[in-house]
């Protein structure tokens, strides 16, 4: 059983990994071949789906498609253009400080169909090379995901798993963040400052700025605004995540915090936005992904094999801090290659496993190295995270050509750094 | 990297299709106004010479935009009296930059308000008037006829997607009551129109209008049933030099696939049509309405002037 159970789950690994089917189909499949062959049994299945975090997900997702029908998004992004006047090293900053920003309360994907294509038209029309200002803005929507439970979906298993709260990730997590950002922006200004400085001495390139700023703040005065629907949207998206942050005292779990957010939002907007509409957009494939994930993660865990996993790591050392720069490491190295939601989810039984040889310690400290990995490890390689694959598809829809190995050659050092940042906080604060 | 002219080419071409010449114009102008505001040279020495490559680069674009080369001539010929001749310490340079590219855009307000006034001559109420083009002139005219209390209709001629949705909009916006009929049917409905109001890119020495493509059809289909067609266009937009070859008029070939059958095939669409100004009934400008015969002696007097060196808008 053990040798069926691990066959299957490789099996459906190199499938997604070659992307030879839609990773949703896979993963169910590989779930239904373990209940099929009695691996798991149906109810059994069913219990292993985290229906928390599939309902985190789907409520935030509704959230965010009905918010980007207001066009606020795209109107933030006009604004955060007009306010750098065509000045590189601005665009640089804002821009990638405003993915991060919006990662971290929206989804990943969302930012960068958002981000990418303005980012594209502002600098090619200036005659610069977009590619340093992508890659940065592919690296802060993952490190900006890392800051919040909503942030990245490998936050979102993490939470759900560990029952950490919104504001325990970012109480946790601020500091590395920033440090990685700051570490992030000086590493882009130091090695590529000849496509970041300003021209501020330049009539002919400010002129070009200003008339491509010019172009996309009209595109977007075409695009009526509704007050109404952009108070309603802006109102919900603050109340929810204030209702993220007192989580506690309210009592209500995240996910439910999420879809009440999600209903309210749909019933104040429904005569703007159908609730159809709404729940077309929703990623379902990434939720069914999620669900043949949980299942398949259950029918190794059944088999003893990650139990076995958990018993060898926590048997390597006594010490904690060991350990979470070993989950660090081990999954920043994985995220890097492959998603990292079908890692975190394998590394949940195996952390909890290790905690039950820690009795009386607190163990808090390996999921916070756990979503540092799994969220800062996606920026080392073009194919590490969602987004990155979504900005190079973008990129290369506009012609933008963004090759593996000159994305690797910033993201393997940068991530390195990340991930050395990254171990330095995990040793200041718990070693 | 393609050179700076090309980029400025591409990006002006752009530009009019979304937005027309004359807001065109005005956009790069102040365009213009940001950059020297956010410009940093020492003094105006500098200025003027990164000013003068500029101004070379954008005259040198194609096709050629008659409304912004001679706003820019008036920029130089200003500069060349003030800015350019003595030195001046930074803030005393972009001071007098900054005014007298505001006096110019003051300027071209006045002149789209005078062509607005002159079409107040035309008689509109109670007509249907066709529509096909984008034009932000006739956009403007058919607002203020609107504004005026005046009641007609308007039949949007449908074209490209973008095209016929910024009609709709417009006409929409202004409450203006309109139908949508496809451009190619406008055959069955010839008796129920009783004018069509154009805007145009620029007036050719050959006395062509180059104009919004399909217009050409268009209009010699409703010339030819006697139903008068109107071109709204500032005076400012003529092209008063030689042309040498159809620059204006660009192709764009692309492949496209079959929607249902894996047939793949060459698309090729064209930028712009020419249409003879003979065509028109009547010729609405910001300097009065003219018949064709009387256009074609006014544009000659603008260009002999231009070729003399004098100062046209």
């Amino acid at each position: 059983m053990e040798y069926l159970a691990l066959a299957i789950f490789f099996s459906v690994f190199v499938f997604i990994i070659f992307d030879l089917y839609d990773k949703s189909l896979v993963a169910l499949f590989g779930a239904f071949l373990m209940i099929v062959l009695g691996i798991l049994g149906a109810e059994e299945a069913v219990s292993a789906i985290k229906f928390e975090a599939i309902f985190l997900l789907l409520g935030m997702m509704i959230i965010v498609n009905i918010a980007s029908k207001s066009g606020i998004f795209q109107w933030a992004s006009v604004k955060i253009a007009a306010l750098t006047k065509g000045n590189p090293l601005a665009i640089f900053l804002f821009f990638s400080i405003l993915t991060g920003l919006a990662s971290a309360f929206l989804d990943n994907v969302t930012t960068i169909l958002l981000i990418v294509p303005l980012t594209i038209e502002l600098l090619r029309g200036m005659g610069k090379d977009p590619k340093p200002y992508l890659f940065s803005e592919i690296m802060f929507s993952n490190i900006g995901g890392d800051l919040t439970l909503i942030g990245d979906a490998s936050n979102i298993i993490i939470g759900s798993a560990s029952g950490l709260g919104f504001l325990d990730f970012i109480k946790n997590l601020w500091i590395p963040v920033l440090a990685v950002g700051i570490f992030t922006i000086l590493a882009f200004v130091v090695f590529k400052w000849k496509d970041l400085k300003p021209h501020s001495d330049d009539l002919g390139k400010l002129f070009i700025a200003n008339v491509i700023i010019r172009k996309i703040k009209n595109k977007f005065a075409k695009v009526s605004l509704s007050k109404s629907f952009v108070i309603k949207v802006v109102s919900i998206i603050i109340l929810t995540i204030l209702a993220f942050l007192i989580q506690e005292y309210l009592g209500l779990p995240n996910y439910v915090i999420a879809f009440i957010g999600a209903i309210l939002l749909g019933i104040l907007v429904s005569k703007k936005v159908h609730i159809h509409e709404a729940l077309k957009s929703v990623e379902w494939t990434t939720l069914f992904f999620f669900s043949g994930l949980f299942i398949m993660v259950a029918g190794l865990e059944k088999t003893g094999l990650l139990e076995t996993l958990s018993q060898a790591i926590a048997s390597s050392t006594n010490n904690v801090f060991y350990l979470s720069l070993i989950i660090l490491w081990i999954c920043g190295i994985f995220s890097m290659i492959l998603d990292n939601v079908p890692f975190v989810t394998v590394m949940i039984p195996v952390i909890l496993g290790i905690q039950t040889q820690f009795p009386g310690t607190d163990t808090t400290v390996l999921w916070w190295a756990l979503s540092m990995g799994a969220c800062l490890g996606g920026n080392g390689t073009l194919v590490g995270g969602s987004a990155n694959v979504v900005a190079a598809g973008l990129a290369k829809k506009d012609g933008v050509h963004i090759s593996f190995l000159e994305y690797l050659k910033f993201g393997l050092p940068i991530t390195t750094g990340m991930l050395l940042i990254s171990s330095l906080y995990l040793f200041l604060r718990f070693a | 990297m393609e050179n700076r002219v090309e980029r400025l080419s591409q990006l002006l071409r752009n530009l009019e299709v979304e937005i027309g010449t004359s807001d065109l114009a005005n956009l790069i102008l102040m365009a213009l106004l940001d950059a020297v505001i956010a410009l940093k040279v020492k003094n105006s020495k500098e200025f003027c010479r990164q000013f003068k490559e500029l101004v070379n680069d954008l005259k040198n674009t194609e096709p050629k935009f008659g409304i912004l080369n001679y706003r820019l001539d008036s920029l130089v010929k200003y500069f060349k009296e003030t800015v350019c001749c003595q030195h001046y310490e930074e803030e005393q340079w972009k001071k007098e930059v900054v005014e007298s590219i505001n006096k110019i855009l003051i300027k071209s307000h006045q002149e789209r308000a005078k062509l607005i006034h002159e079409a107040e001559g035309l008689n509109v109420e109670h007509k249907t008037i066709l529509i096909h083009d984008h034009s932000h002139t006739v956009h403007r005219v058919l607002k203020h006829f609107r504004s005026m209390g005046k009641h007609f209709k308007v039949v949007i001629a449908e074209q490209d997607f973008d095209k016929t949705h910024s009609n709709i909009e417009s006409m929409h916006s202004a409450g203006i009551p309109f139908q949508v009929v496809p451009a190619y049917m406008l055959s069955h409905i010839h008796k129920e129109i009783d004018m069509l109001f154009f805007g145009g890119l620029t007036l050719k020495d050959t006395m062509d209008f180059v104009m919004d493509p399909g217009t050409l059809s268009l209009i010699s289909e409703f010339h030819e049933e006697g139903i008068p067609v109107y071109m709204f266009i500032d005076t400012a937009k003529f092209s008063l030099w030689k042309s040498k070859k159809r620059g204006e008029i660009f192709m764009h070939k692309h492949l496209r696939t079959h929607a249902y059958q894996p047939i793949e095939y060459e698309r090729v669409k064209y930028s712009h049509d020419r249409v003879p100004a003979k065509l028109f009934y009547r010729l609405v400008t910001n300097e009065g309405i003219f018949t064709p015969e009387e256009l074609e002696k006014i544009f000659k007097e603008k260009m002999e002037k231009y070729e003399r060196g004098e100062e046209i808008d």
